[in-house]
C-alpha cells in the first residue's frame, strides 16, 4: 500500500506534447480511476506511471520516493495489460510465478505465493494449462494472479476488461472490487467505461487532451461537475446542454431565458447575465401537460425500466428524458417537460460551472 | 415405404472424388518430377551405364565401389563441415535482427543493404567471394599478410578450401535467416515485452524467456532451410574452386555431378549412386523436421 504523487508530469512524442502538466496526489489503499476519451492521454499516463514510458517532465513519487530514474520492475507497480499479455509458451503456473523466478525469490515462497493466488482467482484448477486453453476471463483472472504475487505496493489496470463479453466484465468488475477490499493495495485503473469508474473506484481522475478536468468521487463528479466537459461525459444518457441568456431577477437569483420563449429562475449562480450554458440530466426532466419547455416526442426507446424519450425543442438535437417504463407518450406526441430547479447546472462561457444542480 | 439408397449413394461418390480432382494436378506433378526420378536414380544405382550406350546390371557394385573410394569420404566430411559451420548463420542472422529491430531514422536503408546477399545470385557471391580470396589482387590476402607477414590463398589451400566457400555460403544465409527473425520479431505482441519488463526480465534474461520461445516458428525454418541448404551445396563450390584443389573442396552433390555428368566422368551408375546416397542422409532431417511438426500440430 503506498501513495501515489505526481507533480508537473508532462510528456511529448517529439513535437506533439500529451500529457500537459498533471498534479495528483492519490491516497494510499485508495482505487482510483482514469477516465477520458481516446487519446486523452490516460493510458499513456499510467505507463509512466509503471516505467513503460519516459517521463519528459516532472516527478513522480510512489510511497515517498521518487521513481523517475527507478527501473519498471524495481517501483513497487504491477500491471494488468488490455491484452493480458500473458506468455503463451508458458502454463498458467509458470506466467503467475515469471517475475518472482526472475528475480530469484525463494522457491518455496514463490509456490506458496502461487497457490494462494490461484486459490483466491479460482484458478488451481488451470495451474498446468496454457493460455490458449484459457476463456478470456481465466486469461484475465491469470494476469491479475500475475499481479498479485509480485505483492506491488500498487496495482496499475489498463483497460483490463475491455476484451471480455458483458456478462463477464460485470463478474469481474465485482471480482476486482473485491480484490481491493482483501488486498488493501492502491489500485490504478484506466477505463473509458465510465460505468467501471463509477461502480468501482473511490476516486475518479477525468482527462481531457492531456489535462486533468475534474478529480473527485464518483456521485461528487455526477453531481457537481466543474466543467461542461465532465457534465457531459459522466452520466450515460448523458446531460442536455443547450445555451440560454441569463438576466439579473434581484434577491441573488438569475432568470434563464429557455427555448421556446419562457424562462425559469434560478438560484446561487455566480454569473449574473450573459451567455451561458444550460445543463440538466433526463431524469431531472418530468413529462407534464404544461411545463417550462414545449416539444414533440421524436423517439421512444422502451427500457422496460424506463422509456427514453428524445424530444425535439427546436434546438438542433433533440433532448432526452428519462420518463416512466410505463409511460403512454408515443413518437409524435407534443410533450411539455417540467425542469427541476434544483438539478440545473450552469456553465460560463469558458465553459466552466458558474452554479451547481446538485439538489440541494 | 422402401428405402431409397440411390441418390445418397450417388451423391457420396461425388464428394470423394471432389478432394483427388483439386488434389490431381500437384499429384501429377510431384510423380512426374520428384517421385518417378527418384525410382529411376534407385533404379539407375544398380547399373554400369554411361549414359548412352548399353545398361549393364551389376547389382550393390556401385555402392561398394564407393565405400572404398577416398572422394567419397572426402565429400561426406565437407557436408559435414557445410552442415555444422553453415548452422552458425542462425544465431549470427537472429543477433543481426536483434540489432536492426530498432526504430532509428533511416533503419530502413540499413536492412535493405543487409537484405543485399540475399538477393543477389550465388554465382556472384562465388565470385566477389573468390576475387576477395585471390592471391594477387584479392582483400583477404592483404588483410593477412598485414597481420602474420604471410599472405595466404585460401582456394588453393587444401585445408581451407571448403571452409572459405562456406564463408561465402554464410553471407548470403545468414540474410536469409535475419529476414525471417525480422518477420518473427515483427509479430511479437510489445505487451508481452513490456510485461516481461515489469517481470525484471532484462538483456539476456529476456531474450532467452521471452523472445526466443516467441521466435520458435521463424527458429524451425531456419533450421530447416540452413540444413537442407548445407546438403545440397553446390553452385558455390562449382564457381569458386570445381571441386579443387585435387578434390579436397567436392561435397557430395558436386561430386555426383562430377562423376556422371561431367567432362572426368560418364558413369551414370555410380553418379546415381552418390545421389541415393546423398539423398538418404537428407531423409533423416527430413523425416525429423515432419516428425516434429507433427508432434507440434497435435499438442497445439
Amino acid at each position: 500500500m503506498a501513495k501515489v504523487k505526481l507533480s508537473g508530469i508532462r510528456k511529448s512524442f517529439g513535437q506533439s506534447e500529451v500529457i500537459k502538466g498533471i498534479d495528483l496526489e492519490i491516497p494510499a489503499g485508495s482505487f482510483c480511476a482514469f477516465v477520458g476519451p481516446s487519446g486523452c492521454g490516460k493510458s499513456t499516463l499510467l505507463r509512466m506511471i509503471a516505467g513503460l514510458e519516459d517521463i519528459t517532465h516532472g516527478s513522480l513519487e510512489i510511497g515517498g520516493q521518487e521513481m523517475i530514474d527507478v527501473a519498471p520492475a524495481k517501483r513497487g507497480v504491477a500491471m494488468v495489460f488490455q491484452s493480458y499479455a500473458l506468455y503463451p509458451h508458458m502454463t498458467v503456473a509458470e506466467n503467475v510465478t515469471f517475475g518472482l523466478r526472475m528475480a530469484n525469490h525463494p522457491k518455496r515462497d514463490t509456490e506458496q505465493r502461487c497457490l494462494e493466488a490461484a486459490r483466491m482467482l479460482k484458478l488451481e484448477e488451470l495451474l498446468d494449462r496454457k493460455p490458449s486453453q484459457l476463456s478470456g476471463g481465466q486469461r484475465q483472472r491469470v494476469a491479475i494472479g500475475r499481479a498479485i504475487v509480485r505483492n506491488p505496493d500498487v496495482f496499475l489496470f489498463d483497460e483490463p476488461l475491455s476484451n471480455l463479453d458483458a456478462a463477464l466484465r460485470v463478474e469481474m468488475r465485482a471480482e476486482i472490487t473485491r480484490l481491493h477490499a482483501k488486498l488493501d493495495a492502491t489500485m490504478l485503473y484506466v477505463t473509458h467505461d465510465q460505468v467501471e469508474a463509477m461502480t468501482m473506484a473511490d476516486m475518479i481522475v477525468v482527462l481531457d487532451k492531456g489535462m486533468i478536468e475534474q478529480v473527485g468521487s464518483p456521485l461528487g463528479l455526477y453531481h457537481e461537475p466543474n466543467t461542461l466537459f465532465v457534465a457531459r461525459f459522466i452520466g450515460s444518457p448523458r446531460m442536455n446542454t443547450f445555451s440560454v441568456n441569463l438576466c439579473d431577477a434581484g434577491d441573488g437569483n438569475v432568470s434563464c431565458m429557455l427555448p421556446g420563449g419562457s424562462s425559469i429562475q434560478l438560484d446561487g449562480s455566480s454569473l449574473r447575465t450573459g451567455k451561458a450554458t444550460f445543463g440538466i440530466r433526463p431524469e431531472h426532466l418530468d413529462v407534464v401537460a404544461d411545463g417550462h419547455l414545449q416539444g414533440k416526442a421524436v423517439l421512444c426507446e422502451r427500457l422496460g425500466s424506463e422509456t427514453m424519450l428524445h424530444v425535439d425543442i427546436g434546438l438542433a438535437d433533440p433532448i432526452t428524458v428519462k420518463a416512466d417504463g410505463l409511460t403512454n407518450v408515443t413518437e409524435g406526441d407534443a410533450v411539455g417537460l417540467k425542469l427541476n430547479p434544483k438539478a440545473c447546472h450552469l456553465f460560463g462561457p469558458d465553459d466552466r460551472r458558474v452554479r451547481s444542480g446538485s439538489l440541494q | 415405404m422402401k428405402p431409397v439408397p440411390a441418390a445418397p449413394r450417388r451423391r457420396r461418390k461425388r464428394l470423394d472424388l471432389t478432394p483427388w480432382l483439386f488434389l490431381a494436378p500437384a499429384i501429377m506433378f510431384f510423380l512426374v518430377y520428384v517421385v518417378v526420378p527418384i525410382g529411376q536414380s534407385i533404379s539407375i544405382s544398380f547399373l554400369e551405364w554411361d549414359g548412352l550406350g548399353e545398361k549393364k546390371w551389376i547389382g550393390l557394385q556401385n555402392y561398394q565401389d564407393l565405400l572404398k573410394d577416398e572422394a567419397f569420404y572426402v565429400s561426406l566430411k565437407n557436408n559435414l563441415i557445410w552442415l555444422v559451420l553453415y548452422l552458425l548463420a542462425i544465431p549470427a542472422g537472429l543477433f543481426l535482427a536483434l540489432f536492426l529491430n530498432q526504430t532509428v531514422t533511416g533503419m530502413r536503408l540499413y536492412k535493405s543493404l543487409f537484405f543485399f546477399p540475399f538477393v543477389i545470385s550465388n554465382v556472384v557471391v562465388g565470385l566477389i567471394f573468390s576475387w576477395f580470396y585471390t592471391p594477387d589482387f584479392g582483400l583477404m590476402p592483404k588483410i593477412i599478410g598485414f597481420f602474420t607477414g604471410e599472405e595466404i590463398a585460401v582456394l588453393a589451400n587444401e585445408s581451407l578450401a571448403t571452409y572459405g566457400i562456406v564463408a561465402a555460403g554464410l553471407w548470403p544465409q545468414i540474410a536469409y535467416c535475419m529476414i525471417l527473425y525480422l518477420t518473427g520479431l515483427n509479430s511479437i505482441n510489445p505487451e508481452l515485452v513490456e510485461a516481461a519488463r515489469l517481470d525484471d526480465a532484462k538483456g539476456f534474461k529476456m531474450l532467452w524467456y521471452v523472445i526466443l520461445p516467441q521466435l520458435r516458428p521463424a527458429t524451425f525454418i531456419a533450421l530447416v532451410v540452413t540444413v537442407i541448404g548445407a546438403l545440397r551445396s553446390f553452385d558455390l563450390v562449382a564457381i569458386m574452386t570445381v571441386g579443387g584443389p585435387w578434390g579436397s573442396s567436392r561435397v557430395l552433390s558436386y561430386f555426383m555431378f562430377e562423376q556422371s555428368l561431367s567432362e572426368y566422368g560418364t558413369s551414370m551408375g555410380y553418379g546415381a549412386a552418390i545421389a541415393v546416397v546423398l539423398f538418404a542422409i537428407m531423409l533423416v532431417f527430413i523425416t525429423m523436421f515432419i516428425v516434429r511438426m507433427i508432434i507440434q500440430e497435435r499438442t497445439a
